[in-house]
């Protein structure tokens, strides 16, 4: 804020709190004292908010902090990173498996049988997609959020996905893999927003998309 | 916590330094921020929460996002309110989830028992600020235990600098019916035992 040279009642006491936390620009501070200097209801309410001030500090030195344990966290980014470093690997490989042609031959006649064993062995769809959306047309208002994984995501990884997330899930998966996850807490539309990038930034996480319910919030 | 504004642009240079070094996916850089920051998230967390658990890990929780989202930080704010605007909304949702598994404060009756233990002024700050609404305490929590300006407070919260002031007066102006209601109920239960 570019302080004026005077400043009204209102203006200065609006920032007295924060005069009294020294956080004020030279400026601010200069123009708030000189109100005050002039003001008696300005000083008793400095007055009031130092003691408030004093209260607070003293209260909060009596916490007790633990001492900084980065088990779990580490833990946690090592998961992260481990996933995320599944990717590039599988296509060092393939950039490995590409450099003979013998290699080429090899890979070409296993991605054929693989195709090949796919295509007879893939149970048909009995239903579409739209069987989910259907269902969840019996589900309670909130938000939801339609997700397919990816078929590396290990049940483990599963668990600790949905819990880190504090999501449930409440339908799927669907002949075509989709969950539907409901959201274990009230959402507003930003944190429905922030949660959807979380998901779609996970390697993890083939496909992410939000369904409303009836009125959230 | 009163902050020294030369102070902070230093530390302010040290933090990006350290931001940028956790974008490049350097853990001991993460280390450092984690250190420096534990203590005041804690003390920031511990004052929302009432479960320690529950503190520690919503404090992992909202160092995994500064890890995973060190690249988005644009810069439009210092490191320590970016810091804070995680834990904030973080906390406000752990908020939201553990009242759901408590029951209903009971104010009048929460503010007896503490009542009870002292009347001592300075322990009854933390029982009145209970009293206030969510968004009115954290103005006041930011402010004076961890030490932000009220520019801060609005990039934290994320509302205009107009709010953050509106709030604290709302605040104030409940924590002077507050505290005397508080120490004075202490004073008479005092009498009474005597
Ligand atoms: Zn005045």
């Amino acid at each position: 804020m570019n302080a004026p040279e005077t400043v009204s009642h209102e203006q200065a006491a609006g920032l007295l709190p924060w005069l009294v936390n020294d956080s004020l620009v030279d400026k601010e501070k200069e123009t708030v004292l000189e109100h005050a200097q002039s003001c008696v209801i300005c000083r008793r309410d400095l007055d009031d908010l130092e003691q408030l001030r004093d209260s607070i500090m003293s209260a909060s030195s009596l916490k007790l902090i633990p001492a900084a344990d980065m088990r779990n966290v580490n833990a946690r980014i090592d998961a992260l990173i481990d996933r995320q470093n599944r990717g590039p690997l599988l296509i060092a490989r393939l950039r490995e498996a590409f450099e003979s042609p013998w290699r080429i031959a090899f890979v070409a006649q296993s991605v054929l049988l693989v195709v090949l064993a796919g295509l007879l062995l893939w149970p048909r769809p009995r239903d579409a997609e739209y069987t989910t959306l259907t269902q969840s047309q019996y589900l309670p208002p909130g938000i939801y959020v339609r997700v397919v994984f990816s078929p590396e995501l290990t049940q483990f990884e599963l668990i600790e996905l949905l819990g880190s997330l504090e999501l449930t899930i409440v339908d799927g998966p669907s002949n075509r893999g989709v969950y539907t996850l409901g959201v274990a807490k009230r959402m507003s539309v930003e944190d429905r927003d922030k949660l959807i990038m979380d998901l779609q930034e996970d390697p993890k996480v083939l496909f992410a998309q939000p369904v409303n319910r009836g009125a959230t919030q | 916590m009163p902050n020294s504004i030369a102070g902070k642009g230093a530390t302010e240079a040290d933090e990006l330094a350290l931001l940028a070094r956790v974008r490049r996916g350097d853990r001991e850089a993460f280390c450092e921020l984690y250190q420096r920051y534990q203590p005041r998230l804690y003390g920031y967390l511990r004052r929302q929460l009432s479960d320690p658990g529950t503190v520690e890990e919503v404090l992992d929780d909202v160092m995994l996002v500064v890890w995973k989202d060190a690249r988005k930080f644009r810069g439009d704010a210092a490191v320590s309110s970016w810091i804070f605007g995680i834990a904030y909304r973080k906390a406000m949702t752990a908020m939201r989830t553990e009242r759901r598994y408590q029951a209903p404060l009971d104010r009048s009756a929460n503010a007896d028992a503490v009542a009870a233990v002292s009347s001592q002024h300075d322990e009854w700050i933390p029982v009145a600020l209970m009293h206030l609404s969510p968004d009115h305490r954290q103005v006041v929590e930011l402010t004076y235990f961890s030490g932000f300006s009220y520019q801060e407070i609005a990039e934290i919260v994320g509302c205009p600098v107009n709010t953050v002031k509106t709030r604290m007066f709302h605040a104030r102006r409940r924590l002077r019916v507050l505290l005397p209601a508080l120490a004075g109920q202490a004073k008479e239960q005092d009498r009474e035992r005597a």
